[in-house]
């Protein structure tokens, strides 16, 4: 305990009366202080005592934890012992482990197999939803690791697969060529070869080309600049939605093509796009673009036909096609142009391809011409046929003329060759129309007669065609041929024969012909009979 | 014959200053935006109606990137009727595109109507061009200036339709 500070402010002792008040004074003066010290004095005593005692609480717990330091290092010695003791047994254990896995593996497997078989014939939807992007993700990895492996294992069913796709595109292939074979040998075949040989090539050849049809899928009309579309068409039913942003779309592509690969130094232009069996055939024209959508392979002068399009319709509207900004009213409505168009080149998506006016006007031409060398033929082999007998005479002929006042005549002729060459003539004095004569006599080189010098008309026609000629004698020329029905004036007639004269678009004919070929409408007068040699 | 008007507008911008966004924002997309680095340029399309009848936008995305040389970019421009060139108010250096693009739109001898946009606006701690900056360039081509966010939407709307607007009243 430490004594108050001692006052040592004076210097001197103090008389004793000056003491008191001295006394006083510091009193007063250093009562605060003293109290201070007091205080501070206090506090010291509590705090020493405080630290006294925390001190020895403190050196309990350090007491305590030594302890437990020790007891703690007994049991790491003690654990120590025990890991050195187990180590021997956990290696046999985990060796045991080791050499037990294929059994393991043996036993877990059935159960697993059979866990992933039911959760698939359960839920197989939720199986391939859980399984789908680790399999895509396996085979990635699979193929990056082992690309040759994956190969032989997916071969036999790519293999497979494109086999069976060739296969079947073979066998499309082969229905279209027997469609159109039987098509070339059914009666709009005759149709189709000529079609063929008119366009140049052969019947086969156009076979094999329809047999890969084309067709229009969409055409659209383009402004060459901003890539908006002008119209569009599409004679399917395949309509491409967007067609507005596909105008834009391919604009663009044209025009990075164009400066990527031409640098926009030259002025040739993108005009083809293929993307599977589809092709977009693009002509351009200096303000608009056509863009045509296509499949199969495009006929022959498709290009030139598109050029000419697109040429045309710049000559009518280039002003206006390179104007348009967009608004419609300014522009000229194109669409059925385009429609005409498809029309033309015939790649409708069904129905065979059209003909061109011209090309259906020469087949009608042919096929006229075709019937009237057919009817020739009919008419000149039935003449012939008709004209045999006269011709080629059979050995015993016999001659029926039966004259009758109705218009119509009946007669036949029957011919009796006397090989003595004398001729011999029954004929009836005169000529009534109910006479019946069988004349029967032998052509003689030598006979005479004398017709009847004035001809008058009598009104008949040819009841078949017959053969012209100079004079009554079948030994005679034919000089011309009388068709049937032709109306003619009998001028006079000399035995089996009669002279008759017709007109035609020729002129006036005249001549000699078989009388039982020419019906009478009147009776030809006596004085026109010319009498036979015996008469 | 198209049976409405159409109208092709170009969307103009620095590299990543949100023009596919707000393209996004605004119209029915169908094309994936992978064409936008393949040929520089993808093409959305939206018919909004107006007083005088519907009206087809096709909207030209051109990429900000610098792969794609100025001609293609100027092919791409031609025939527009109208653009909207964007700027990212975070990146001061973007603003610089207004003046780039708006040349170009120029040198490729189109005379349409402009409208600037200062896209991102909803990042406002972080913005780095002021009001005035913006309204002193658009003024420069007596255009308007909009603040906009593809990502809140705030603005994408009301640009595109001021743009339409524009376009109506040139004819």
């Amino acid at each position: 305990m430490k004594s108050p500070p001692s006052d040592n402010t004076s210097s001197a002792a103090p008389s004793g009366r000056d003491v008191e008040p001295l006394d006083s004074v510091r009193s007063i003066l250093l009562a605060d202080v003293r109290r201070s010290i007091r205080e501070l004095e206090r506090r010291f005593d509590a705090f020493q005592g405080q630290a006294h005692s925390e001190n020895e609480s403190l050196s309990g717990q350090v007491g305590d934890l030594m302890v437990e330091a020790e007891r703690l290092r007994l049991l790491t010695r003690e654990l120590d012992n025990w890991s050195r003791d187990l180590k021997p047994e956990f290696e046999a254990l985990r060796r045991k482990a080791q050499a037990d896995s294929e059994g393991l593996i043996a036993r877990i497997t059935p159960v697993l197999s059979d866990m992933v078989g039911r959760t698939i014939r359960n839920s197989p939807n939720e199986m391939a939803e859980a399984l789908g992007p680790v399999m895509g993700e396996a085979i990635r990895v699979q193929i990056r690791d082992s690309r040759k492996d994956m190969v032989e294992a997916l071969y036999p069913i790519i293999g497979e697969t494109v086999q069976k796709s060739v296969a079947e595109a073979v066998r499309e292939f082969q229905r279209n060529i027997d469609s159109q074979l039987k098509r070339t040998f059914g009666p709009e075949g005759f149709l189709r070869t000529a079609t063929a040989r008119l366009r140049g090539v052969s019947a086969a050849q156009l076979a094999l080309r329809d047999a890969l049809p084309f067709s229009i899928r969409e055409i659209f009309l383009i402004q060459r600049e901003s890539g908006l579309l002008l119209a569009h068409s599409h004679p399917g039913t395949s309509e491409i939605v967007d067609s507005d942003i596909i105008s834009g779309m391919l604009t663009a592509i044209r025009d990075f093509v164009k400066d990527s690969f031409g640098q926009g130094q030259n002025e040739d232009e993108l005009d083809e796009v293929q993307y599977g069996e589809q092709r977009i055939i693009i002509q351009s024209g200096r303000a608009a673009y056509l863009a045509m959508v296509i499949t199969g392979v495009e006929p022959e002068g498709l290009r030139a036909r598109l050029h000419t399009f697109v040429s045309e319709l710049h000559v009518k509207y280039e002003s206006a096609l390179k104007q348009y900004r967009g608004d419609p009213a300014t522009l000229p409505n194109l669409q059925p142009q385009l429609a005409r168009l498809v029309t033309d080149i015939g790649g409708g998506e069904t129905g065979p391809k059209k003909m061109s006016l011209a090309m259906r006007w020469g087949l009608a031409g042919l096929g006229l011409l075709g019937l009237l060398l057919i009817a020739l033929a009919c008419f000149y082999l039935q003449f012939t046929i008709a004209l045999y007998p006269m011709a080629f005479p059979s050995p015993t002929p016999t001659n029926t003329f039966t004259p009758t006042t109705t218009p119509t005549a009946t007669s036949t002729p029957t011919f009796t060759p006397i090989p003595t060459g004398t001729p011999t003539f029954t004929p009836t004095p005169t000529f009534t129309p109910t006479l019946t004569f069988t004349p029967t006599f032998t052509p003689s080189p030598t006979l005479t007669f004398t017709p009847s010098a004035t001809p008058t008309p009598y009104k008949a026609f040819a009841a078949r065609s017959v053969w012209v000629r100079p004079s009554p004698d079948f030994a005679e020329l034919r000089v011309d041929v009388l068709l049937v029905n032709t109306p003619v004036k009998v001028l006079s007639v000399y035995d089996i024969w009669m002279e008759v004269e017709w007109s035609d678009g020729a002129g006036y004919h005249r001549g000699w012909v078989p009388a039982e070929w020419i019906t009478l409408r009147e009776p030809v007068p006596a004085e026109r009979v010319t009498p036979t040699p015996t008469q | 014959m198209p049976s409405i008007a159409q109208k092709k507008i170009c969307l103009l911008g620095e590299f990543a200053v949100g023009k596919t966004s707000l393209a996004r924002r605004f119209v029915e997309g169908r094309f994936d935006d992978r064409y936008l680095s393949t040929i520089g340029v993808k093409i959305s399309r939206r018919v909004i109606e107006r007083s005088s009848g519907n009206l087809n936008l096709l909207v030209w995305d051109l990429s900000g990137s610098d792969e794609f040389n100025d001609q293609i970019q100027a092919n791409y421009l031609r025939g527009s009727s109208g653009a909207l060139i964007v700027c990212d108010l975070t990146r001061r250096e973007t603003l610089a595109g207004f003046q780039r693009y708006a040349d170009r739109i120029r040198a490729v001898g189109l005379d349409i109507p402009l409208v600037f946009i200062g896209n991102k606006m909803d990042l406002v701690e972080e913005r780095a061009i002021s009001d005035a900056e913006l309204q002193s360039v658009a003024e420069t081509f007596q255009s308007p200036c909009l603040l906009s966010s593809a990502k809140t939407g705030e603005n994408t709307e009301t640009a595109f339709l001021r743009l339409a607007e524009m376009m109506e009243a040139r004819g």
